[in-house]
């Protein structure tokens, strides 16, 4: 590797002020996340979504069974979840690096 | 404002499937002609495509009803990408949340599709063009159209519900029935929402004005000729 190029990727900044940004909010919003969570779980809260209850609600006034399309069971739906959101971020990442980057 | 499958009968989703087509078919034509005008049109494209999916599949807890439930992200791409073409990346968005995420059915995607990806982006695209003509800031016209396009979408799905499902009940009854499932919670989200679109669009504008085509800060407005001439 040239000196040049060494020298460029050593100049390459891994703390710019974007991603500091990014994780003061990520970490505020977490935060926030933690407090509601707690709250309702010291008020025995549910939490559960209000797509449920409303589709609950329906089913009820339609005297019918409602389902998704498919049932995620456990940490299935934290895994589907995940891995939505990480190739998520590569896509964003990619093309906002290409239009603002 | 994810439908499960089940809970419409037939004739509502293909009537809620049918309207759709109609939005997506312009959105369609929308994405032709703006590909064409724009070379930066498709990685924005991609890139608010896969927003939506997320944005709208993120459930947030509010501590004040004890429930969760998701911004949508469609009055912010319907700014960035359009009205019309928002209805198509919603529709692929709903399709995919529902076959891989277990969020929503297939047989409710046009009924879905058009509270988020049309009501939801219609009316906040409505409000950030009103506000916009009225030289608002950019901010604050993105702000409006995030919190109307986010409260629409749930009342649409409410409305659909209802429509379908209200008996002998009075429509607008049963109408708010079951937006009170949905709306105390998702008011406090319409308002995270409005300050996310905002944000946003405003970053978007402050790094690259020129990929916003239609949308020029008051403040940072070129200076015209007539202007020149009268102020010297």
């Amino acid at each position: 590797m040239s000196e040049s190029k060494s020298e460029e990727l050593v100049n390459v900044p891994w703390f710019d002020p974007f991603t500091r940004w990014m994780l003061i909010i990520m970490l505020g919003v977490l935060i926030a996340i933690f407090i509601s969570a707690k709250y309702m779980d010291m008020h025995h809260m549910m939490a559960g979504g209000t797509d449920d209850v409303v589709n609950a609600l329906a089913s009820h006034a339609a005297r019918a069974k409602s389902h998704p399309f498919i049932e995620l069971p456990g940490d299935a739906q934290v895994g589907a979840f995940s891995v939505a959101n990480f190739f998520v971020g590569l896509i964003v990442g990619h093309n906002w690096k290409k239009l603002f980057g | 404002m994810h439908i499960e499958d089940g809970i419409l009968p037939p004739k509502a989703w293909i009537s809620w499937y049918a309207v759709t087509a109609v939005f997506v078919y312009a959105g369609i034509l929308e994405i032709k002609k703006r590909v064409k005008e724009n070379l930066y049109y498709k990685p924005f494209l991609a890139m608010v495509g896969v927003a939506v999916f997320v944005i709208s599949a993120m459930h947030l807890p509010v501590p004040v009803t004890g429930s969760c439930s998701h911004p949508c992200g469609t009055p912010l791409a319907a700014i960035v990408i359009g009205p019309f073409a928002t209805s198509v990346i919603s529709l692929i968005v709903l399709f995919f949340q529902a076959v891989f995420l277990g969020h929503g059915g297939i047989t409710t995607i046009g009924a879905n599709d058009f509270s988020m990806g049309i009501v939801g982006a219609i009316s906040g695209w409505l409000c950030w063009k009103l506000f916009r003509h009225f030289d608002s800031p950019l901010w604050l016209a993105a702000g409006i159209a995030g919190f109307v396009g986010d409260v629409m979408t749930y009342l649409t799905s409410a409305f659909e519900l209802a429509l379908s499902l209200h008996g002998h009940i009075p429509l607008v009854k049963q109408w708010m029935i079951f937006f009170a499932g949905y709306g105390p919670t998702q008011l406090p989200l319409a308002v995270a929402e409005a300050i996310f679109t905002a944000a946003v669009l405003q970053v978007m504008y402050n790094r690259r004005p020129d990929l916003l085509p239609g949308v020029s800060d008051r403040k940072k407005r070129p200076v015209t000729l007539e202007q020149v001439k009268t102020e010297g």
